[in-house]
């Protein structure tokens, strides 16, 4: 029946602009930066990407193309296909580091032989691939910039590229209007189609449904795997401690309103040692026991005392290769996950190191401020474990003695152990740096020679001393508070906040928290930048609630969403209650408001509303209504026209042509050509300059 | 739907059955192929999230699904509140090209629509495309269509199609409803022995009012008669103002007659409708009367372009009989021929 062939068109070659490469190239680095943080370049991969790229948008500036058709091109890609099946086998750490630079290849191919709009749009979906690469092993909150650029550069890139198309001039195609979308119009529809783009994609990421764990990585580069944090207490090594700003963790107390630091030093317990070898704090006989995540979810792992301070944290712990799970002294309760965990008999909890950031929540039981006792302390020790936590290497005597004339008149345990952590704490100074001064044992030689070490020495010495004097007492290794970030209610702990103190077996008590450490008096106190805590929350942020979203999360806000809705009617109704008036007035305007909403829904006949007059005839109405002729009720634009020009007052057949004009507007759906529009306005030229003419004589 | 089906259906199917219809009657979208990439791709992603937990995996594939979302979105936009109206031509002609004008409005009153393709039936990609459409404007084109048989026919619904905004997948709407036309049979200029055949002309008057040269009778002036047939002699002999009536030429007014039914042999049938229909065309743009008769078929004598429409017509609507007569045909009873009135040309159908 029509006119034409009936095979689908080919897509026109249109040549790339500059402003689309420009988009381009912007997406290419966007990918770049995503493989960057996904650990894929280092410096070298990005010395060399970063001028490659470089040299193709140089090359396409100066109009130099590599014919893909070319045998030596495709021969080249034949080998690249030969070597990145050789580099995915063989040469590469993981299948994915073989594919990225496969990746990678095959930009800088596109690049150098795209000619079409149609070409640069494989050159879009290869950037999107470089952040799929990089969401494996990316997790730093740099890829959420990486992934709003994206989302913005890619909407306008692809509004762009088929604009273009579109505006390209197709055989047998007639283009009615202007050619193609002006450039405003396109990046208004780039801003709001991106605005858009990032609302959803929000909003789909956080109903899609989770069913597995989250942030398990095909690859991740674990990094430094054990610094500042150890699972023993070796002393007797010397030189400068390096200080590891990294952070280990960030602990958010929940479930509290004020500031948690008016609670006292608080310490990230992690691992209890409880023999000494004279050079070394170890667990001589681990006791563990094994504990399979309940249908709860929880693991029970502590036994409340009645101290009255429980205390909910949640716990950003990184990867740095740890045993140990962290938590305030002591740990009642723990959502961890993981199927599976051990505890031991000295309350240290212990699960597979993860290779990845992890979140879990810990419930623990604060120790109450001396003089005050729980009110269900744990049993007396046996004999067996009275052994145990008062075992002693052969020491020098006089470290003995030592601790006799430290604790001297001190009348029970608990005054002892008070002495003994004074006399350190006061006598004794803090160092990182330690010289070996003599041929003594470490501990020996800290005691009496250096008198300066630090928080081991000053934990195993406190320990050993009190041991020395018939008080059971392990160390304990684990984090100190670290620094408070008030943005985000959280405590920001590194690895150089790495610590030793001593629990000592106290009567009446049980197992009480001794630090000798003067760590405090030492360094100089830390307060960071607002940048910095801000930038740290937004990182905690990004853990929180992208990394380690999880199907939990999902069912907690469906919960809450379903409890607020349902108080929200009980809440309305004691409102109205309570403000009768003011609910009256407001349902009153929510009721006008969607009336007129929709009333101004309705087709403008069906409201009454007056018909838009075109221009023309509403001036000529004008003219004609100062002579004193008006419309009458009822009466037709046609009707008038006529008893205008039978009155004779006026040009009847300019208004006659006007009103005709007006009726193939209104009803016809025509508006007036321009040339129609000329003749129109001769006619109501016509109306003004004719003055009104006497009525003819019969 | 099918119309056949007597079972009785249960509400549920018969419910599923009608949005099926529903969406396939008024909705396509078709994806292109790089609409089928981001799909294999927001499905890659989303097997691949789902089965390792990653989080990110989980964040790229909403990004797809929001960026396949809002181009939907931005596509029914861009389609939704156009009007499209198909003005045809006054006539058509059977295996000839016609132009018929469309017209695109946007009745919308904020937003524009952008990148509209005109559709024509028949699956035929755009012939017309607007860039971007203002609100509450329209613009005008012509798309050429060729009807290959004569009678009523329906022109197929013109649909709007899409690309916007990222020419990931094209959407394309019904646009009008299905327009009628009348096709008149195929008209061709006449042979030149034709020409001669029928051109030869008679001396015969008919003795009626009318147009011609010849004087028919003087009578007074009346308001609206034409100043040039004043009649000066008579006017300043009688002092009353006396016009002149002229006489119909008779020479050439034609009866053009179909002989046989044309039942027997369908292409013979068109044939001599196409042939009946130029002879017609011929005679009344020379200025010639013609009259139309045929089995069950009568147009009274007439001349000028009306009384073309009105040969065309009957003979766009002339179907054998056995089928319903054509409207504004009359009755079998027509005068017949005045002897020296009328010439009569036959014209076989069988």
């Amino acid at each position: 029946m029509t006119k034409g062939a009936s095979s689908a068109p080919k897509t026109p070659d249109v040549p790339i602009s500059a402003a689309l490469r420009i988009g381009l190239y912007l997406l290419l680095t966007d990918g770049i930066v995503a493989l960057e943080l996904g650990d894929f370049l280092g410096v070298r991969g990005a010395a060399v990407v970063a001028p490659l790229l470089a040299a193709c948008f140089w090359a396409e500036l100066r109009g130099w193309r590599v014919d893909g058709r070319s045998p030596v091109v495709r021969g080249l890609v034949v080998l690249a296909a030969v070597l990145s099946v050789a580099d995915v086998a063989y040469l590469a750490e993981t299948v994915l580091d073989g594919l990225v630079r496969l990746l990678l290849f095959l930009v800088v191919y596109k690049l150098l032989t795209q000619r079409t709009v149609a070409e640069s749009r494989t050159v879009t979906f290869l950037a999107f691939f470089m952040l799929v690469a990089s969401a494996v092993s990316a997790f730093g909150v740099g890829f959420l910039g990486v992934l709003v650029a994206f989302a913005g550069l890619v909407t306008w890139v692809a509004l762009y590229q088929n604009a273009s198309l579109e505006a390209a001039p197709v055989p047998g195609r007639v283009v009615l209007g202007a050619p193609s979308i002006p450039g405003s119009s396109l990046a208004g529809l780039a801003g709001g189609a991106s605005a858009g783009v990032l609302l959803l994609t929000a909003a789909l990421f956080a109903v899609l449904p989770r069913v597995g764990l989250a942030a398990l990585p095909l690859r991740a580069h674990l990094g430094q795997m054990v610094s500042g944090f150890s699972e023993r207490v070796e002393l007797g090594d010397y030189g400068s401690i390096l200080t590891n700003d990294a952070v280990a963790m960030r602990v958010q107390i929940l479930d509290m309103a004020g500031d948690p630091t008016r609670l006292g030093p608080l310490r990230w317990r992690g691992i209890a040692l409880d023999e000494f070898d004279g050079r070394a704090w170890s667990v001589r006989h681990p006791r563990r026991t094994r504990l399979v995540r309940p249908a709860g979810g929880s693991f029970e792992v502590g036994s409340l005392q009645g101290s009255g301070l429980i205390l909910r944290q949640e716990i950003f712990l990184e990867p740095f290769g740890a045993e140990a799970v962290f938590g305030a002294t002591r740990a009642l309760r723990l959502v961890y996950p993981a199927g599976a965990m051990a505890v031991d008999d000295m309350g240290s909890v212990t699960a597979m190191p993860s290779r990845s950031r992890i979140v879990y929540t810990v419930e623990s039981e604060l120790e109450l401020p001396s003089p005050f006792r729980p009110r269900h302390p744990p049993p007396s020790l046996d004999d067996e474990a009275r052994q145990r936590y008062l075992q002693l290497p052969v020491l020098p005597e006089r470290i003995h003695a030592l601790a006799r004339q430290a604790a001297a008149g001190a009348g029970d345990p608990t005054e002892v152990a008070r002495r003994l952590n004074a006399f350190l704490s006061r006598e004794f100074r803090y160092t990182l740096t330690l010289e070996k001064l003599s041929e003594l044992d470490p501990l020996d030689e800290f005691l009496f020679v250096r008198r300066a070490g630090h928080c081991e020495y000053f934990a195993a010495a406190l320990a050993v001393m009190l041991r020395s004097l018939g008080v059971p007492s392990r160390v304990v290794n684990g984090f100190q508070q670290g620094e408070w970030n008030p943005l985000g209610h959280y405590f920001i702990v590194r690895l150089r906040d790495a610590h030793s103190w001593v629990e000592a077996y106290l009567p009446g008590a049980g197992w009480v928290t001794f630090d000798p450490s003067p760590r405090a008096l030492a360094e100089p106190p830390r307060a960071p930048s607002p940048v910095f805590l801000y930038l740290d929350m937004l990182r905690l942020s990004w853990n929180r609630y992208v990394i380690n979203w999880s199907l939990r999360d999902q069912v907690d806000i469906a919960l809450a969403v379903r409890g607020h809705a349902g108080d929200l009617g009980p809440a309305l109704a004691e409102a109205a209650r309570t403000h009768a008036r003011a609910a009256q007035l407001w349902l009153a305007l929510v009721v006008l408001a969607v009336a007129g909403v929709i009333w101004r829904s309705q087709p403008a006949w069906r409201r009454g509303a007056a018909p838009v007059l075109p221009d023309f005839y509403r001036k000529a109405l004008r003219m004609v209504g100062r002579r004193g002729l008006r419309p009458g009720a009822g009466e037709t634009a046609r009707e008038f026209g006529v008893r205008v020009a039978r009155l004779g007052s006026v040009e009847g057949e300019a208004f006659g042509r006007l009103t005709r004009a007006y009726e193939r507007s209104r009803f016809g759906g025509r508006s007036p050509t321009r040339h129609e529009r000329q003749a129109l306005d001769g006619c109501l030229t016509a109306l003004i300059g004719r003055p009104p003419a006497r009525p003819a004589s019969a | 739907m099918n119309p056949t089906s007597s079972a009785p259906l249960r509400p549920g199917v018969l419910a599923r059955r009608l949005v099926r219809w529903w969406w396939r009657r008024f909705r396509t979208i078709r994806p292109t192929r790089e609409g089928w990439w981001c799909l294999f791709a927001a499905t890659g992603l989303g097997v691949a999230a789902v089965n390792t937990g990653n989080n990110l995996a989980y964040l790229l594939c909403s990004m797809l699904l929001a960026i396949v979302t809002v181009s939907g979105a931005l596509s029914d936009l861009a389609l939704r509140g156009l009007r499209l109206r198909l003005v045809p031509p006054d006539e058509v002609y059977a295996g000839r090209a016609a132009l018929f004008g469309v017209v695109l409005v946007n009745r919308k009153r904020r937003l524009a629509s952008h990148s509209i393709d005109v559709v024509t039936p028949g699956g035929v990609p755009a012939v017309l495309h607007v860039a971007r459409l203002p609100p509450g404007a329209e613009r005008l084109g012509s798309v050429e269509l060729r009807l290959p048989r004569r009678g009523r026919h329906r022109v197929p619904s013109f649909a709007l199609a899409t690309r916007f905004p990222f020419g990931l997948f094209v959407k394309t709407w019904p646009a009008t409803g299905a327009t009628e036309v009348l096709v008149f049979p195929a008209v061709f200029p006449l042979s030149r022995d034709r020409e001669r055949e029928i051109g030869a002309a008679g001396d015969a008057t008919t003795r009626r009012r009318g147009r011609g040269h010849e004087l028919y009778n003087l009578r007074p002036y009346r308001p609206g008669d034409e100043p040039r047939l004043i009649h000066w002699p008579t006017t300043a002999r009688a002092g009353v103002v006396t016009v002149r009536e002229l006489e119909e030429d008779a020479g050439l007014d034609t009866r053009i007659v179909l002989a046989g039914t044309g039942a027997r042999d369908a292409a013979r049938l068109e044939v001599g409708l196409s042939e009946a229909g130029s002879l017609a065309v011929h005679l009344l743009r020379a200025g010639v009367a013609v009259e139309l008769v045929g089995p069950g078929m009568w147009v009274p004598l007439d001349r000028g372009r009306g009384q073309e429409t009105r040969v065309l017509t009957a003979l766009a609507l002339y179907a054998p009989p056995g089928g319903p007569p054509a409207p504004g045909a009359r009755s079998l009873v027509y005068p017949a021929t005045l002897a020296g009135l009328l010439r009569q040309l036959v014209v076989d159908l069988d």
